[in-house]
């Protein structure tokens, strides 16, 4: 499937791979704990992270995308793809 | 040092400041200032709506409202109407929703609620639970609140149950402790007054902490209120997402008193980069308390060093100890003294001997002195008052101590019992800590019930997860260690999360750490599977529950992970097999 580049306002560029990849180098920097190995189709209650931790991956992602992304949204977040989805959809909503 | 009698009585007296109140910063970044009046009369108005739909004195509502204001409002609501409110924690995000709602229909269950207030974000996830519970008979949104509804004409007396605080349960299920407007004042001037010497004239409060835990309530909702105090609210999800934003709002607001657990503390140490400090000015801070977990003195050492460019004076520390069944707080250090730290032995954990050379330390904070008209004591395990450096339990007694637990009376018998050397004398809270006085004041080493017994010695699990939680491949906050009792002796299984590659060496390097650290056999060391430990509302490993799991052999265990295909190249390779 083709890369689609999202670019938001602040002009942070990112394709569907590179969030994949940020998502794994910020849950390996928080967590302290080798996560190159998450998938799109991880489940996110099955990775190793807490709530805690995973929040702060988030806002680490934020941080870095320059997103802001609303609490309701995270609610039943199932994989690391719903995540992404969210993600995704901020940056072309920022 | 007095307050009014009523939480009531004190927010009636606030409602002519329409200048003051409290700020609630809104997950979008947003503030609205809530005035001391607008907040007495929302109090009232939701306080007629409760009334009209039916609720009566005494009858207990279940709250699950995440957003602060919403939740600070018609928590007041509830109080005005004389109404029980029962707060329940919002759901984790990332987490299987189903053993959220069976903690939320057992709270509801336990406390009898008629009635479950909750947001219309909130309602989807939660409405199965009302059809679960013999006595909820309606769920309402606080957009349901709107509007007049009257006049109240409801007067709580001290006496009066205020509301039930459900613990959060890391030794077992949640109960809800009995909180009256008595306690609350007696607690409120206890530790704002007394504790903090609050200036209403100068003080601001900044906290991030959870409404729906005692340290967020009564800290800064309830005691503010009691002694008006203006205070600053953020979302807790906001602050663990971005540290920094508590301290900015510290700075903005020129927040002078602050309170967060040990680990807050930990992680803006850790989180937060030296060029996020340029701009800060926390001079403004003369109170940063510390509470609600066990205290390690390197976390707030370490925030100290990095927030001094910033201004930040550590004997603004506050370090504290306390407990829902106490209402609050029981023990505080006094103001400007900071951290203070004793060092002792690891010996065979009766005594707190001080030092001798080349021995294990152990480093324990100083938790402060009791408030006036309040009493601590250590005893053994037949109850007899202990002396200097020997360890026990701690009991306290005094107005703040609370009257047990709701619809429970074997359980608030057990806990809150006069001690034997004056059984007619009024009840002590046994609080199930174990800790040891130097002069008047208290150290805290660990959890009674979970205390390793290996021939004689005792082991505090919180030292042992401590330094396993060092060790690579294993994270703090993923392991747990408990005592099992193998052919009459006890032994010391450990238990960590880790992949199944990792499983051998995990095991091996648990075994020889405590081994050398603490001169202890591990009987077992398991690797679980990655999140498979049970855990509380907070997050912290469930140690009793944990070790049942264990015993009947339902943990689920790391297993050894086959090379999968769908893993491009960046698997690690097997190092060797379980």
């Amino acid at each position: 499937m083709p890369q689609v580049m999202m670019t938001s306002k602040d002009g942070v560029r990112a394709t569907r791979d590179d969030l994949l990849s940020m998502f794994r180098e910020t849950a390996t920097e928080v967590v302290e704990k080798d996560f190159h190995h998450v998938l799109e189709s991880s489940v996110i209650s099955e990775l190793a992270i807490d709530s805690l931790g995973m929040l702060e991956i988030i806002g680490s992602l934020e941080r870095r995308l320059r997103i802001q992304i609303p609490d309701e949204s995270l609610t039943g977040l199932h994989t690391i793809q719903d995540l992404l989805d969210v993600v995704e959809k901020r940056i072309g909503a920022s | 040092m007095r307050v009014l009698p009523t939480l009531v009585d004190a927010v009636r007296a606030l409602a002519d400041d329409s200048a003051r109140g409290f700020v609630f910063v809104r997950s979008d970044g947003t503030e609205r200032l809530r005035s001391f009046h607008e907040i007495a009369a929302e109090a009232e108005r939701r306080g007629a709506h409760l009334v009209a739909r039916g609720l009566r004195k005494g009858d207990r509502l279940a709250m699950i409202v995440p957003d602060g204001e919403e939740f600070v409002l018609s928590f007041l609501g509830a109080i005005f109407a004389g109404v029980v409110p029962v707060p329940i924690y919002p759901q984790l995000s990332f987490k299987n929703i189903d053993g959220y709602l069976d903690t939320v229909a057992h709270i509801a269950r336990a406390s009898g609620a008629g009635m479950l207030l909750t947001t219309e974000a909130t309602r989807p996830y939660i409405e199965t639970v009302v059809g679960r519970v013999d006595t909820l008979r309606s769920l309402v949104t606080v957009d349901q609140l709107a509007g007049d509804a009257g006049r109240l004409d409801v007067h709580p007396d001290p006496e009066d149950l205020a509301f039930l605080q459900f613990t959060s349960g890391s030794t077992s299920r949640p109960k809800g402790v009995m909180v009256t407007h008595g306690n609350l004042a007696a607690n409120s001037a206890a530790f704002m007054l007394e504790g903090l010497e609050r200036d209403s004239a100068v003080d601001k409060g900044v906290s991030w902490l959870p409404l729906f835990h005692d340290m967020g309530l009564i800290g800064f909702v309830v005691g503010p209120l009691f002694t008006n105090l203006a205070c600053v609210f953020l979302p807790t999800a906001s602050f663990v997402r971005a540290p920094r934003l508590w301290l900015d709002k510290i700075h903005e607001h020129r927040g002078t008193l602050t309170y967060a657990p040990n680990f807050a503390y930990a992680l803006v140490a850790k989180r937060l980069k030296d060029r996020e400090v340029e701009g800060l000015d926390l001079s403004c801070l003369r109170v940063a308390g510390c509470g609600a977990e066990p205290i390690q003195a390197r976390a707030l050492r370490d925030f100290a060093a990095k927030l001094a460019p910033a201004g930040f004076d550590p004997r603004a520390f506050l370090p504290s100890y306390g407990m829902a069944e106490a209402t609050l707080a029981i023990t505080f250090v006094p103001l400007r003294e900071g951290l203070r730290t004793d060092e002792i032995e690891v010996g065979d954990g009766t005594s707190a001997a001080p030092p001798q050379r080349g021995q294990h330390l152990r480093e324990l904070v100083d938790c402060g002195h009791p408030f006036v008209g309040h009493e601590v004591e250590i005893i053994d395990e037949s109850g007899a008052r202990l002396g200097q450096r020997q360890i026990g339990q701690i009991v306290t007694r005094g107005p703040s101590v609370t009257k047990g637990y709701f619809q429970e009376p074997e359980l608030t018998a057990q806990t809150f019992k006069p001690l034997p050397d004056d059984p007619e004398g009024a009840p002590w809270l046994h609080t199930g800590d174990l800790g040891y006085r130097v002069g008047d004041r208290l150290f805290i080493c660990g959890r009674l019930k979970d205390i390793i017994i290996v021939r004689g010695r005792n082991y505090y699990p919180s030292d042992i997860e401590w330094s396993v939680s060092e060790l690579p491949g294993v994270r703090r906050g993923n392991v747990v260690a408990f005592g099992v009792d193998t052919d009459g002796e006890e032994q010391l299984v450990v238990c960590c999360e880790g992949t199944g590659i990792e499983a051998a060496a995990i095991r091996e390097a648990t075994a020889s750490c405590v081994s050398e650290q603490f001169g202890l056999n591990v009987h077992e060391v398991v690797v679980a599977a990655l999140a498979s430990l049970p855990r509380t509302s907070s997050g912290k490993p469930q140690r009793r529950k944990t070790r049942q799991m264990y015993l009947d052999g339902t943990l689920k265990r790391a297993r050894v992970v086959q090379a999968s295909v769908d893993v491009p190249g960046t698997l690690p390779k097997p190092e060797e097999s379980a």
